[in-house]
């Protein structure tokens, strides 16, 4: 894939697009044929249950030595000791479907909080035989959600409850180390939430970002830096279909072309997309992909432009993959954005850096965030930390570098929605830096 | 909650050796006026805390079955494993791939169980598919 680009004296300089070698890792989130029978998501909590307890009660011994691990019901009245389970959040302002049913039909709207936290909410914690109330002021119940499963210290009280000493989360997994080398620049786009059928869909704005990471705007310079660019990445939403019209009942073929309209917008521009460059698109929650998590991958008969090039990949949410042995995980937001209903945090990157280090990528799933219920494994649990680590469709671009406590290295990118605020994010792989690219259509700097 | 009202509620008198008796996995007299002890020592490991949690008493038909259903000794045994906490809850998956399962994660399932379910005339199904 080449541009051309003519200078002064009209001799054309040709630029070549940069490679890079990519290795999807999506097979643990891709649903093949499973069957549902019956479980419901008592094992998915059971697996998840299992595999963090081994990892934890590992951990234990260099945390606290010569301290018991007990199970709940080998509680003892004031002797300290050791419990690992999962922990449950109850949350007095959480939406519960009984409280529909219990209520008189008098249409009254629910009141939709954007956030559920009320002081009043408390810990517990069940593990394989039971559970215990939590009490103690170490354990702060905002800062934590239902389904994360920790090592607590402490010891039960005359009330029944357990009062925490001291927490124990599994923290940032095993990174396989970044190949850094004196190489060259080589760039990721990452763009999300781009809306194209919603009010705030601008296509001047789309069609700039288009061509600028073509190739087709601007001098040698901007070429040339377009030419480093090896990969886009669309974070999900990329299309938004009103919702008046998917409410289950059929559509009158009049309104046909409101559907079909923004899929056919949207694969004309990633033809010109994926003509350019290897384009890797994640369905998100406004997509026409399946609701729970993980989101199977966009029907390539979406897509029919864009499908018949090799460069067009339709990925899962969430998504991982390698770029030149660089780790790459991310979601298209639903799990940082549920992370964000039901606790706190100072900014979105502290939820991403808490996911982290509790090893699990959606730990409010199957709970509040849709899941599909696994019998044999719970793929949200991460075995290795990703080097890069993006989450989609959020409020403002917002990056950090994270250090973990074994010289990981994660860079959290915070991807914006770019029907509103018109960023991008270009990452570069050779040193993990990051920057936005911002495209506006205002005449008016 | 205080050990001590536990053993005394479980106090088990009534056990004679019988049809419905749950072989306890790892005690060896079957006949036992034994109080099962809450907290006691836990084996490390992948396995579940305190030894046999999962086979409270309440689970394990006290004395002799009332009535005698149409299964035997070894659909008794099969049922006893799907109830066995230690390994999961048993709905939504075959017996045999429960077991599987459970020896792929490491924690010894028994494998009596597994040549029980070779055999054809072993239900595959747990005992509550279909009925919950």
């Amino acid at each position: 894939m080449a541009e051309d680009a003519e200078m002064g004296d009209g001799a054309a300089m040709l630029f070549h697009r940069k490679q890079s070698i990519y290795r999807s890792l999506d097979e643990r989130y891709e649903i093949h044929g499973e069957r549902y029978r019956g479980q419901q998501y008592s094992q998915i909590y059971f697996m998840r249950l299992h595999h963090m307890r081994n990892l934890l009660r590992s951990l234990v011994p260099k945390w606290k030595p010569n301290m018991p691990v007990n199970t709940v019901l080998g509680l003892e009245e004031g002797k300290e000791c050791i419990l690992v389970g999962t922990l449950y959040k109850h949350m007095k302002l959480k939406p519960s479907i009984l409280d529909e049913y219990s209520k008189e039909r008098s249409a009254l709207p629910l009141a939709k909080p954007h956030n559920f936290i009320h002081h009043d909410d408390h810990l517990i914690l069940e593990d394989e035989s039971g559970r215990v109330k939590l009490s103690g002021s170490v354990l702060a119940p905002a800062a934590f959600v239902t389904g994360v499963v920790v090592a607590l210290h402490g010891k039960e009280t005359s009330d029944g409850d357990f009062c925490v000493q001291d927490v124990l989360e599994a923290g940032l997994p095993p990174q396989i180390e970044l190949p850094i080398g004196p190489g060259e620049d080589k760039y990721v786009v990452f763009v999300s939430g781009l809306s194209v059928g919603s009010s705030e869909f601008n296509p001047l704005q789309f069609q700039l970002l288009v061509d600028h990471i073509t190739g087709h705007l601007g001098d040698e310079n901007e070429q040339s830096i377009a030419s480093e660019i090896v990969r886009l990445l669309i974070a999900g939403n990329s299309v938004q279909i009103s919702q008046g019209l998917v409410n289950g009942q059929n559509i009158a073929p009049k309104d046909h072309s409101k559907i079909t309209e923004p899929l056919k917008e949207l694969d004309i521009m990633l033809t010109q997309l994926v003509a350019a460059m290897p384009v890797d698109i994640m369905p998100g929650s406004n997509d026409p992909a399946n609701f729970s998590l993980p989101q199977q991958p966009l029907h390539r008969c979406l897509f029919s432009g864009a499908s018949a090039y090799n460069t067009f990949v339709s990925s899962t949410n969430p998504h991982q993959f390698e770029l030149d042995n660089v780790q790459f995980l991310g979601t298209s937001g639903q799990n940082i954005d549920d992370l964000n209903k039901y606790s706190d945090a100072k900014d979105k990157l502290e939820f991403m850096e808490r996911t982290l280090r509790w090893r699990h990528l959606a730990p409010t799933a199957p709970n509040t965030l849709g899941c599909y219920p696994y019998t044999d494994k719970d793929p949200f649990l991460l075995e290795s930390c990703p080097h890069v680590y993006f989450v989609g469709n959020q409020d403002k671009y917002e990056t950090r570098l994270l250090e973990g406590p074994e010289k990981q290295l994660v860079r959290l990118i915070c991807i914006p929605k770019f029907s509103e605020t018109g960023v991008a994010v270009m990452l570069n792989l050779r040193n993990l830096e990051c920057h936005a690219l911002t495209f506006s259509t205002n005449l008016e700097c | 909650m205080a050990s001590k009202d536990i053993k005394g509620f479980y106090r088990q008198t009534k056990k004679k050796g019988g049809g419905g008796q749950a072989k306890a996995k790892d005690k060896a007299a079957p006949s036992n006026s034994k109080k099962k002890e809450w907290g006691g020592k836990h084996t490390g490991g992948a396995s579940v805390g305190a030894p046999d949690p999962a086979q409270t008493p309440a689970l394990i038909a006290h004395g002799s079955l009332d009535l005698v259903d149409d299964y035997g000794e070894e659909e008794e045994r099969l049922r006893q494993f799907d109830m066995d906490m230690r390994y999961g809850p048993c709905i939504g998956l075959g017996r045999l791939q429960r077991w599987e399962r459970a020896a792929a994660m490491g924690l010894n399932p028994p494998p009596d169980v597994a040549r029980i379910l070779q055999r054809p005339s072993a239900a595959l199904e747990c005992l509550w598919d279909g009925r919950v």
